[in-house]
């Protein structure tokens, strides 16, 4: 089931409103330090080991988390039914009722504190605007999709959850690992820039499927590093940086305002 | 080399800063500055000398520096930072700040250069109060003027202390320990500021367009000082962008310091309070 979801998600048909994103490679292109398939590749790989990584790891962070919350609700309610059957009395379920709320709560805290070290990791304005634009976008598919309160918990934090967060949720409410919502997350990163880059430069599509696949190893590693970190405290998640592309996604915004672009980050 | 370097300020009665506690070892010397320019401001103005080779292979350098309430340190470098080879064991630099209520403090080292064979870390850790600034700049070059770049990883955790820490610390009473740890989570939200590791020394890494795009300066300053810009600010090679919480970042890059110094300049130029503090502060010419 888990891979079910991560397939979907990762789905250039998936209607989330990835397509209007090029993570960058836009203002690139605009500046011409990408001009051909040559420049292509270390540009992917680049965005790939840093912002990328940094998704991979909240989305593993939080796949994590809500696979424990979904394993730890199953027995609460199984042992509220069974007190209910032998009539365990109000006080016993009061407790029960108090435990859930006290779990909701932690459930909410770890809500916050995951996407407060996501923005801290997100310095450029730009750069937070376009993952909440993804994850408002594709929120609307996930409830219609993967109903659940723990996708409600989410969005009470903040009604347009973090792209990432939202995407390891559903894997992990699914069923998924850490690593395949990494893994889901980290293709993301690079597969809506390439096929941005081939309707920006008008790349032989093959070509840049073929430049995808070789970045296969460094997908493996940010997958691995995600994956290791995830079941850690959030302050300690990897946050490597991408000065180029936040100044980029920063000046992007006032070209788009002014001139003609095609993608909105 | 091993040192623990140690700086401690106080408001004094007379609103001055006081240093209370000054402990350097070489290679990093912490030197006040005196005379009638130092006794004309209020502020800590404290200069960073490095004494010895550094950072070189083994070094581990510590420095701590607290700034108690109503304080303003100005601590800044006099040489560029040359880190040396290090590639059997990696140099390291652990900051720690602590910044008091309504108190200030300016970090300004001058440019590090990462050479060849060099492997140098870094991490600098602040905790502010919600009422205190903080100003903190690091200009990273990569090697020597026609060297490729040493191995280099700096780590930058800017966080807020609440207002009351002894909250953190008691119990509410008839609250079982999940709840009481939710609440000291939900207080705790929102701390963070900022948290980023830069990288040197991956050369594909660097030359590509969405890290360093070849530049071989990186400048980068957190401004937490009052107003920040309502939206980013951006010129060709730098920008200013406001943080989620509080605070904002100004990063350039360039192909040598003079040009990457000047996007920084620029950029925190744009930087509304900053720019109402430094014009506070300015002489009225009438």
């Amino acid at each position: 089931m888990g891979s079910l979801a991560s397939l979907v998600l990762a789905d250039a048909r998936f209607p989330g409103g990835g397509h209007v994103h090029s993570g960058g490679l836009e203002e690139a292109v605009a500046r011409g330090l990408l001009t051909g398939l040559d420049d292509l590749e270390p540009f992917l790989r680049g965005r790939l080991r840093t912002a990328g990584l940094v998704s991979a790891a909240f989305a593993a962070a939080s796949a994590v988390r809500t696979a424990d919350a979904r394993v730890a609700r199953a027995p609460v309610s199984a042992a509220c039914a069974t007190q209910a059957a032998v009539g365990g009395g109000r006080a016993d379920a009061g407790a029960a009722q108090a435990s859930t709320s006290a779990a909701r709560a932690t459930r909410a805290a770890t809500w916050a504190e995951l996407d407060a070290e996501l923005d801290a990791r997100t310095p450029s304005v730009a750069q937070r605007d376009a993952s909440r634009a993804q994850g408002r976008g594709t929120l609307r598919a996930v409830r219609a999709a993967w109903p659940s309160p723990m996708i409600d918990e989410l969005v009470a934090v903040h009604p347009r959850p973090h792209h990432p967060l939202l995407v390891g949720a559903v894997i992990g409410l699914s069923g998924g690992s850490a690593a395949e919502a990494a893994e889901c997350v980290g293709y993301l990163a690079v597969s809506g820039p390439a096929s941005a880059a081939v309707r920006l430069l008008g790349l032989d599509p093959f070509a840049v499927n073929a430049a995808l696949v070789r970045l296969g190893p460094d997908l493996d590693d940010v997958v691995a590093t995600a994956a290791r970190a995830a079941s850690g405290p959030p302050a300690d998640l990897p946050a490597p940086s991408a000065p180029v592309l936040d100044l980029m996604a920063q000046a992007h915004v006032h070209h788009h305002r002014e001139q003609v672009r095609l993608f909105v980050s | 080399m091993r040192a623990r370097t140690v700086l401690v300020v106080e408001r004094g009665p007379d609103g001055r800063g006081l240093v209370r506690e000054l402990r350097s070892q070489s290679p990093l010397s912490l030197v006040p500055r005196r005379g009638t320019a130092a006794a004309a401001e209020s502020a800590v103005t404290v200069h960073m000398v490095g004494s010895a080779s550094t950072p070189l292979a083994g070094d581990d350098v510590e420095l701590d520096v607290r700034v108690g309430p109503g304080a303003d340190v100005v601590l800044t470098g006099v040489a560029a930072a040359v880190a040396l080879p290090g590639l059997a064991k990696p140099s390291s630099l652990a900051i720690r700040f602590e910044i008091g209520e309504d108190a200030s403090l300016q970090y300004l080292p001058e440019p590090t250069v990462i050479t060849a064979r060099a492997h140098h870390h870094t991490a600098l850790s602040a905790e502010l109060h919600p009422t205190a600034r903080l100003r903190a700049r690091e200009v990273l070059v990569a090697g020597r003027a026609g060297e490729p770049t040493g191995r280099y990883r700096g780590t930058v955790r800017v966080e807020e202390t609440p207002a009351d820490l002894h909250e953190r610390h008691s119990r509410p009473l008839g609250m079982n320990e999940s709840a009481v740890r939710a609440g000291r989570a939900v207080r705790e939200q929102g701390r963070v500021l900022l948290m980023q590791t830069q990288e040197l020394g991956d050369l594909p890494l660097g030359r590509s367009a969405a890290h360093l795009a070849g530049r071989r300066v990186l400048g980068t300053e957190v401004l937490i000082w009052g107003d920040d810009p309502g939206s980013g600010v951006a010129g060709d090679w730098w920008s200013l962008t406001p943080l989620a919480r509080r605070g904002s970042l100004a990063t350039a890059v360039g192909p040598n310091a003079v040009v990457a110094q000047r996007g920084l300049a620029e950029a925190v130029a744009a930087h509304p309070g900053w720019t109402n503090a430094v014009l506070a502060a300015a002489p009225v010419l009438r």
